[in-house]
């Protein structure tokens, strides 16, 4: 269980309280009602107003009573502790009433809402509301003063420290200004205040150290003063408290220098006082202040006073540790014996906890499981460490006297770092020392000598000759095999080879021209040739320089395009042959003057062009020009966009049809 | 410092030279240059890739299986520095490389035999074919030769007994 009670919610004032439950109910619940309603409905708006309050009062009055600890639930010592602090009476009465408000407003509602049902109008029922909802608050008003105390006892345990009553636990305790705080400061790290008056500490504090890789709380109480119990008051009983209740190691300390205005007597005599609350715990009387006044200085009578306090101390947990001889001195001023005494508080502690556990029932089934091996020697063998023989003998070497040179050494000697460099092959261990500085190459012809190093290389190397030879020998007695069959060709057919080569290279580079051409554009009919190649006179030419008489082939293919002419200009045709062969000129023959040179009419670059003026022909273009230009839609959707025209069509997205008609939807 | 064998042609890798790719599972590629290396991340096979050592060896372009590759060995425990035994090593070396230089030549040679057969009867059939592109048949030869003397044909006179 945590024993946090930082968490309580905040216990609002009687005004506050009531405000927030009315406008909670306010906004929550329907605000518009009329005259005109049906009365149910105005009976219904005004009952659940009663209700709605109601409840909100039942829960935070429920998370009041929930949040703050019971006394009889809690561990005793923070009972007890509520009891010193708050006074348990009035702690328990204060939750009481509130308990009994919440029964007296649930009540209220219960009857309010019994006789809203007989509501005959609006103001009646609104009447009976707020009767209800009045009542409510005039009670808990009458509860203000419960409210305001349990917030003040709120804000005060929040502030309490968190102690854990179950922990390893040490305990300090002592008259006032004995140095109780000053050892906590010294052993953990929580700053409690130090002062050299009577109380200055008014409260439990905390602190938190370390021991054997344990957490240990260490709790600082107020200084007690030897009175009895009834006299005491709030900040003493807090201690008592923690003495009372805590299974913790009893720090009682003791000012051997009497500067704290109480003498060594009065101290022992409240140690006898309030011995009863030590027992079944463990209890270390400390000695503070021995830097003001040693242990030896004092009289008779104090010492023996000491040594009654230290006979108490004896305990069977003490009696296990064994050293209950010695007595724990200490000065927190010159932090002398401080950790002594935290460390025997601690192991005190522990065999004392360890010593319970061991009384309790379930320690007989841990012991049960465990099992403590210890190995019990064989032999009287002796068995120790192997140590190599050369380091006994270099250790001989160094105790005989002998100076060993290291490296580090040879350094100093030749220049220090950095201009000496170590020579690593001196300790190579070779076959022969003259060995050690070889240059060894690591590549040779291109490749890594280790990879042929082989201590049976000779006789490797012998066989592979051998076998060479062999090899060799067959390879000269198959020479006629490897001698060509084949005559070779003579000078001319190579000539001609050549050129049937070269012959067949252009033409296939042609062919390849032409394809890729042809692939690109549109077929065409072979007469629209580009190149004009596939003419006559070319087939002509061909032929011829392949030996050939392409007369007649040239004949017959000018026969085919070959236009059949009137009767004159045969004539002509054969009056310019015969002509051709006289070898007269032709120009002569074409300059005839027989009859004047007749002149089309241009019509070309005229003026208007069969327009009525050359400013109508331009109207003419620009509106043609106009009619074929086309719309710059500028991003607009046009016909080639997709559209759909009805997006919800209604036949297709209307619900099923019922037994009716068939022939809608 | 050592001669590494490049993955992709097998070709020697000098000390500076190249790259070296190490996957994840510690495999160590090195690549004698860019090319082998491009080839490398273009996932090529260098059995199928035609300019690698590994591809001729296994077509049979280049001598493999052969005793003389048994000298060369990658060594993995080292052996303590013997002078007369790296000096026979050396001397073995050179003796090694000039069988292996005379293996090779043989290996081309055998490799080729028989080839310059195949050569001629191919030219020879492709004269035989082919002629007609730079020469008519030799019956129209005859007749351009009785009916015009236009065009000269004696270049090729000794031909025209060959293709009747």
């Amino acid at each position: 269980m945590q024993y946090n009670f930082k968490k309580i919610a905040v216990v609002p004032p009687a005004s506050e309280f009531i405000d927030a439950v009315l406008s909670r109910t306010q906004r929550q619940t329907p605000t518009v009602v009329h005259a005109g309603y049906a009365v149910t409905r105005i009976r219904q708006f005004y009952m659940r107003k009663v209700k709605y309050t109601q409840q909100s009062w039942n829960e935070k009055l429920s998370r009041i009573l929930e949040d703050f600890p019971r006394v009889d639930d809690v561990h005793p010592f923070y009972g007890d502790l509520l009891n010193v602090l708050y006074d348990k009476d009035h702690y328990k009465l204060a939750l009481g009433q509130l308990n009994t408000a919440r029964a007296m407003i649930d009540k209220i509602a219960k009857d309010y809402v019994k006789l809203l049902k007989y509501g005959d109008s609006l103001y009646r029922c609104k009447q009976l509301k707020r009767a209800a909802l009045g009542r409510m608050c005039t009670i808990m008003k009458k509860h203000a003063a419960s409210l305001a105390y349990l917030e003040q006892v709120r804000q005060h345990m929040s502030r309490l420290p968190s102690i854990d009553p179950n922990t390893r636990t040490i305990l300090v305790c002592g008259y006032p200004n004995v140095g109780k705080s000053s050892f906590m400061n010294k052993v953990t790290r929580a700053d409690v205040e130090v002062q050299p008056y009577a109380f200055t500490t008014k409260s439990i504090y905390v602190g938190h150290t370390d021991y054997k890789y344990l957490r240990w709380q260490v709790l600082d109480t107020p200084g007690i003063l030897d009175r009895p119990l009834d006299e005491r008051n709030t900040i003493e009983m807090q201690s008592i408290t923690a003495l009372a209740h805590l299974r913790a190691v009893v720090l009682y300390i003791v000012d051997i220098s009497e500067q704290c205005g109480f003498t060594i007597a009065q101290q022992a005599a409240l140690f006898h006082s309030i011995k009863p609350l030590f027992a079944n715990k463990p209890l270390v009387v400390a000695i503070n202040k021995i830097d003001v006044r040693k242990l030896e200085d004092l009289s008779e009578a104090d010492r023996s006073l000491i040594d009654g306090m230290r006979d108490a101390m004896r305990g069977p947990a003490a009696m296990q540790l064994g050293d209950d001889d010695a007595f724990p001195i200490m000065s927190t001023l010159s932090e002398n014996g401080v950790m002594e005494v935290k460390n025997r508080c601690c192991d005190l502690l522990l065999a004392h906890r360890v010593e319970q556990k061991l009384a309790s029932r379930r320690a007989g089934e841990v012991m049960n499981r465990l099992h403590v091996a210890t190995p019990v020697p064989r032999d009287n063998k002796a068995r120790p460490a192997y140590v190599p023989p050369t380091l006994e003998a270099s250790r001989a070497r160094k105790a005989a006297g002998e100076k060993i040179i290291t490296e580090k050494d040879l350094q100093e000697q030749n220049g220090g770092a950095g201009v000496y460099s170590a020579d690593l092959r001196k300790r190579y261990m070779l076959e022969n020392d003259d060995w050690k500085y070889d240059i060894v190459p690591e590549i040779y012809n291109g490749k890594n000598v280790a990879d042929f190093i082989d201590p049976e290389i000779e006789a490797k190397l012998a066989e592979l000759e051998r076998e060479e030879e062999e090899l060799e020998a067959k390879w000269e007695a198959s020479r006629m095999d490897r001698e060509p069959q084949e005559p070779e060709l003579d000078e001319d057919e190579r000539a001609l080879l050549g050129e049937v080569r070269t012959r067949r290279n252009k033409l296939v580079a042609e062919h390849r021209r032409k394809k890729s051409a042809a692939n690109n554009n549109p077929v065409v009919p072979r007469k629209a040739d580009a190149e004009r190649k596939l003419n006559t006179s070319n087939m002509k030419e061909s032929l011829e320089s392949m030996g050939l008489d392409a007369s007649a082939a040239v004949e017959r293919a000018r026969s085919r395009s070959r236009v059949v002419k009137r009767g004159r200009s045969t004539l002509r045709d054969r009056d310019e042959d015969m002509s051709n062969a006289d070898g007269e000129d032709k120009k002569k023959m074409r300059t005839s003057k027989s009859r004047s040179k007749s002149v089309a009419k241009r019509v070309g670059d005229d003026k208007g062009a069969g327009f009525k003026s050359v400013d109508d022909r331009m109207r003419a273009a620009k509106l043609a020009d106009k009619a074929q230009r086309k719309r710059n839609k500028q991003a607009k959707a046009g016909e080639a966009d997709r559209s759909i025209g009805n997006t919800l069509p209604k036949w297709l997205n209307s619900g099923k049809r019922g037994n009716g008609k068939t022939d809608r939807r | 410092m050592r001669l590494e064998k490049c993955w992709f042609c097998s070709s020697t890798v000098y000390p500076g030279h190249g790259i070296c790719f190490v996957r994840n599972d510690s495999k160590m590629f090195r690549f004698c240059r860019s090319k082998c290396h491009k080839n490398f991340k273009m996932k090529r096979n260098p059995r199928k890739v035609k300019w690698t050592k590994a591809y001729r060896a296994i077509h049979g372009k280049d001598l493999s299986a052969d005793n003389i590759f048994n000298f060369e060995r990658r060594r993995n425990r080292p052996v303590r520095y013997n002078r007369e035994l790296t000096h026979k090593t050396l001397a073995a070396l050179r003796t090694v490389d000039e069988i292996r230089t005379k293996r090779d030549k043989r290996h081309y040679e055998q490799r080729m035999k028989g080839i310059s057969d195949r050569v001629r009867r191919k030219d020879k059939s492709e004269l035989q074919k082919q002629v007609h592109l730079v020469k008519a048949p030799t019956s129209a030869v005859q007749i351009a030769q009785t009916t015009r003397e236009k065009v000269a044909v004696s270049k090729y006179t000794s031909l025209s007994i060959l293709y009747e």
